[in-house]
């Protein structure tokens, strides 16, 4: 970042002047304006200044992700910076949104203006043309999405403006974020076991049974077994890692050792599962009966439980659960593992090539089984949030089919350990909106329509964007090493 | 060469005419400037190496994709192939190499298959059916069910289902290349009963003993273009060969000798078994010598893809040992034998030496995975991984915006130079070089064996297989020539000219100093199959 040319602007001067432009715009503006007019203008203000000297200002490490010099190029002027500027807006007015809830509207809405003007210059200089072509992907899916649900609405004869209207009113309610955010977080659980499997090419539908058998395991310990504080929890969870873990394991055996598709082994095993479940949940077995038309294993004592995280910043007196922690914990070593990691760098290869990774000394057989386990292992910890921070015993109403849930959420979010986050609050939000619309007389399926079609505008949308990027950028590299046809011919 | 065709029809205008076709793709080696003219009532057909465009310009023709630049005629017509269906429709079809038949259909079905709209689906179609078959001697039951007929049976399938649809002119692409001898010879029975009807063949193969015996002319394709068309009964194999690889280029030579008496890999009777039982390297015993490249000439498909696996412990030995300087490498894996020192260029790039999605340092990673700069214990070390990409970009002149870019983007010459930096970064004892310069432009190909001569100076003992004559016989210090699964002639690259090494090929023997066991053959070979060994 030094500025190593004359009649330059060193980048952080421009950086700094974009924070005090946007930000002082915003609050200025505050005065006269509703708080969100003021910041969008604000950080828009920001980014035009951002934009304007982007030409002299000087950053030697302002390079994309592909290496070549983007700014300046087509790509660039019609998809990066545009980019950049909604993600820039979009960023700012989520943080201040958010701060609005502890802060008054006058601050955050500043701080929401410096959070978007220091977006608009990060974005604007070192977004790569891939990244903001799947932001610009995802946008445009989810703008289809919308479209298609509001039609079906349409034709349905329900106003699509104000269902939304409400649902959006109703998601955002502090009750209503507790919920999403617990729930996604056991989304992103599954959604990242998941993704384990599809890095590695591997589909492992079994997810659903892997955490439901791995949940009544771990509840029938918690609840039999008296153990101390953290001991207890430490055990709990390291059973329910251990049984998905077997339980995905078979199926990775039986693909090493015998050649069986996974999807045929894990959706089968997902039937046993269902089956062994009933057995051991019976009264003559791990069950009590927990109320008249209930049964389940017997509720953990309180020091086995993990405790919530007061959600007192959002208004809700309501809890996030603790396990959201283990949540962001798995995130985290996911993506380590995935990109820090030989054994990352291995599965990835196989996913991408098997050939080439044989051929590279991976042994594939042994990548196989483990991806699978370890994709069960994060199975294993699905039910676990709900499990610790809320019901504390396995019973019959326990959840299912969150496992089905995770392979949609780990489409929309690409395998990409953030994208999962993103996809897992949205599914969540969605779940948790359609709430409301049973009291407006509107089928709650609607919800439903927008999931499905959400994923389906982004799996496609998203590939085709993609395609279209790589060739864009072959000939970006072509054009710019000078060189046309491929072989001119061997008579020189 | 004669370049000027025989001419089926004096009159009639040419089935097919293709002129100045160009196809470009990023990172390979594409069409340039293609001229064939195809006479009707011939078999014509189309040689050269694997990779020197041939399947390309098929796809092309067959209305695949599109060229960018040419035009293609059919019967003296200018037309413009949008999808396969349109190439159908100017009565062009393809039989694939690979069938495309569904086996728990009747013949009657798989014929019908997609073309219901002809003769629909019933007794006229059975008709329709059984008149071509007549017509054109194929012999062909339409109840049979698919799984129950034979490799021959089926090629016969795939041609009527051409000629179901109309077609006029059929480009069969390799189809030799999955029968064994008297299907062969059936084939080209049949191939002269659909001439005698008046039908064109357009023929694709790589065997020359075939195509001289069945073809009424021949163009040769060499690296994207065609380089001439000549009459089968005007020229020999030998000379085919030379056409096909480029004989008439010169390439420079080893300087002197470096090869020493330290022997570093050491194959002692090396067979590997076919998924059927077949030998497809048959005891194959060579020593590989440091400072010295040994290269193994032969017709693509001989065993040469097995035994280079053999080596990197992709395939299992039936019998014989592998050693390395003093260690038995046998039985160990591919990335034991990657660690002890052996580097390994792949014949085929795309799919056994680069991730193609990933950028170029990440490639550097692969196959260097548990070695430093690119790992630190478990974990891979970006920093070390992209340095080490930088060097290999400056030192063998990989042309690329940066080592970020995804491998994909590069052209093949590019990707190339970035393998064999890699492959021999660490210091290799033994290096195997499957093809180096293969779809490589001229310049990254002198670059690259410019690297190997260095690193032979150096003391590097390499493996070269190639199906480049002149390649062979200019960096190989000793040269084998493979057949079969076996080595069946060794040839001094001193003295050894492309004519004397492509007939050896064949298994005529190289000449007359130097005879070996193969001997003066008959004029047809079947090279792939490598039916019963020599």
């Amino acid at each position: 970042m030094t500025d190593n040319a004359p009649r330059t602007f060193a980048a952080p001067a421009v950086f700094g002047l974009a924070l005090v432009l946007g930000t002082a715009t915003a609050v200025v503006l505050d005065l006269f304006l509703l708080w969100w007019a003021a910041l969008l203008i604000g950080v828009g203000a920001a980014f035009v200044l951002v934009a304007a000297t982007a030409a002299r200002t000087r950053d030697e490490s302002r390079t994309g992700a592909t290496g070549a010099k983007e700014e300046g190029t087509p790509l660039h002027k019609v998809l990066v910076a545009p980019m950049s500027l909604v993600l820039a807006l979009a960023g700012g007015l989520a943080t201040a949104w958010i701060l609005d809830l502890q802060l008054i509207t006058e601050v955050a809405a500043g701080l929401g203006a410096l959070v978007g003007s220091a977006l608009a210059f990060v974005l604007f200089h070192r977004l790569s043309a891939m990244l903001a072509l799947s932001f610009a992907a995802v946008l445009t899916a989810g703008v289809i999405a919308l479209t298609v649900t509001g039609a079906v609405l349409q034709i349905s004869g329900i106003a699509p403006v104000e269902t939304f209207g409400r649902m959006l009113e109703f998601g955002s309610r502090p009750d209503s974020m507790v919920q999403i955010v617990n729930t996604a977080t056991t989304y992103y659980l599954a959604a990242v076991a998941v993704a384990i499997g599809f890095k590695m090419g591997l589909f492992n539908i079994g997810v659903d049974g892997q955490y439901r058998l791995a949940a009544l395991a771990a509840a029938s310990v918690g609840g039999y077994i008296m153990l101390p504080p953290v001991i207890s929890q430490i055990i709990i969870i390291a059973t329910a890692v251990a049984v998905g873990g077997v339980w995905a394991g078979i199926a990775g055996y039986l693909k090493v050792a015998r050649g069986v598709s996974e999807v045929i082994s894990t959706i089968m095993l997902n039937s046993i599962a269902t089956g062994i479940t009933a057995y051991l949940l019976s009264t003559d077995r791990l069950a009590v009966e927990l109320s008249t038309n209930n049964i389940g294993t017997p509720p953990m004592p309180e020091s086995s439980w993990v405790p919530g995280i007061p959600a007192g910043f959002l208004g809700s007196d309501r809890e996030i659960w603790g396990m959201i922690v283990l949540a962001a914990v798995v995130g985290f070593l996911y993506w380590a593992m995935l990109n820090r990691t030989r054994f990352g760098f291995e599965l990835r290869a196989t996913g991408q090539s098997k050939t080439a990774a044989e051929a590279s000394g991976v042994d594939v057989k042994k990548m196989v089984f483990l991806s699978m386990l370890f994709s069960g292992m994060v199975a294993g910890l699905v039910g676990l949030p709900q499990l610790l921070g809320h019901s504390h015993h396995y019973a019959l109403d326990f959840p299912v089919g969150i496992g089905f849930i995770g392979i949609a959420i780990a489409l929309l979010g690409r395998n990409h350990p953030v994208g999962i986050v993103f996809a897992a609050l949205l599914w969540s939000f969605l779940d948790q909106a359609a709430g409301i619309l049973p009291f407006d007389g509107t089928p709650q399926e609607i919800a439903v329509i927008a999931q499905a079609t959400i994923v389906l505008t982004v799996v496609v949308v998203y590939e085709v964007v993609h395609r279209w990027g790589r060739r864009y950028q072959q000939q970006q590299i072509g054009k710019q090493l000078g060189r046309t046809v491929e072989s001119p011919g061997e008579a020189k | 060469m004669s370049s000027t065709p025989p001419g089926g029809g004096a009159d009639a205008p040419p089935a097919v005419e293709l002129h100045g076709i160009t196809k470009r793709f990023p990172g390979v080696v594409a069409n340039h400037d293609i001229d064939i003219t195809v006479a009707p009532g011939t078999v014509h057909a189309i040689v050269g190496e694997n990779g020197a465009g041939k399947s390309t310009l098929m796809k092309t023709l067959y209305g695949m994709h599109r060229p960018d630049e040419g035009e293609i005629l059919v019967r003296g017509t200018p037309v413009h192939f949008g999808s396969p269906s349109d190439a159908i429709k100017q009565g062009i079809g393809m039989v694939h190499q690979h069938f495309m038949l569904a086996d728990n259909l009747t013949v009657l079905e798989n014929v019908v298959l997609g073309a219901e709209r002809r003769h629909g689906i019933g007794h006229k179609a059975r008709a329709r059916i059984l008149e071509l078959s007549d017509q054109y001697g194929l012999g062909i039951k339409p109840d049979r069910l698919m799984e129950e007929l034979g490799v021959g049976d089926r090629q016969r399938v795939e041609i009527l289902k051409v000629l179901y649809r109309g077609a006029q002119t059929i480009i069969l692409d390799e189809p030799t290349a999955v029968l064994v001898p008297q299907e062969v010879d059936e084939l080209f029975d049949n191939l002269r009963e659909l001439k005698r009807e008046g039908l064109t063949v357009i023929f694709i193969s790589h065997k020359l003993d075939e195509v001289l015996s069945v073809a009424d002319e021949i163009t040769v394709i060499r690296r994207g273009t065609t380089v001439a068309t000549v009459d089968p009964a005007a020229t020999s194999a030998r000379e085919l060969a030379t056409l096909m690889v480029g004989g008439e280029l010169p390439v420079p030579e080893l300087r002197e000798s470096t090869v020493t008496d330290h022997v570093v890999l050491s194959l002692d009777g090396v067979t590997v078994l076919s998924p059927e039982g077949r030998p497809v390297v048959d005891d194959v015993s060579v020593d590989v010598h440091r400072g010295e490249i040994v290269g193994i000439a032969g017709v693509e498909g001989n065993g040469q893809s097995e035994l280079i696996e053999a080596v990197m412990g992709m395939q299992t030995l039936s019998a014989g040992r592998i050693h390395l300087e003093d260690a038995d490498i046998t039985e160990w894996s591919t990335l034991h034998i990657r660690e002890a020192g052996v580097g390994y260029i792949p014949e085929d790039r795309h799919r056994h030496g680069m991730l193609l999605e990933s950028p170029l340092w990440e490639n550097r990673i692969l196959g260097h995975q548990t070695r430093p700069p690119s790992v630190r214990g478990p974990w891979i070390d970006r920093a070390g991984a992209r340095t080490d990409s930088e060097r290999i970009v400056e030192e063998y002149d990989v042309r690329t915006p940066g080592i970020d870019v995804v491998a994909d983007a590069l052209s093949g010459g590019n990707q190339q130079k970035f393998i064999i930096g890699r492959e021999m970064s660490g210091q290799p004892r033994f290096l195997v070089a499957a093809h180096p310069t293969r779809g490589v432009d001229v310049g990254a190909q002198s670059a690259i064996w410019e690297q190997l001569r260095e690193a032979r100076a150096a003391g590097l003992a390499v493996l070269l297989i190639s199906a480049d004559l002149d390649e062979l016989i200019g960096m190989s210090d000793t040269l084998h020539v493979i057949l079969r699964g076996r080595l069946v002639a060794e040839a001094d690259p001193t003295g050894v000219t492309p004519e004397q090494l492509g007939s050896a090929m064949t298994g005529a023997g190289l000449g007359s100093a130097d005879d070996t066991e193969g001997g003066p053959r008959a004029d047809r070979t079947r090279d792939d199959e490598g039916e019963g060994g020599a």
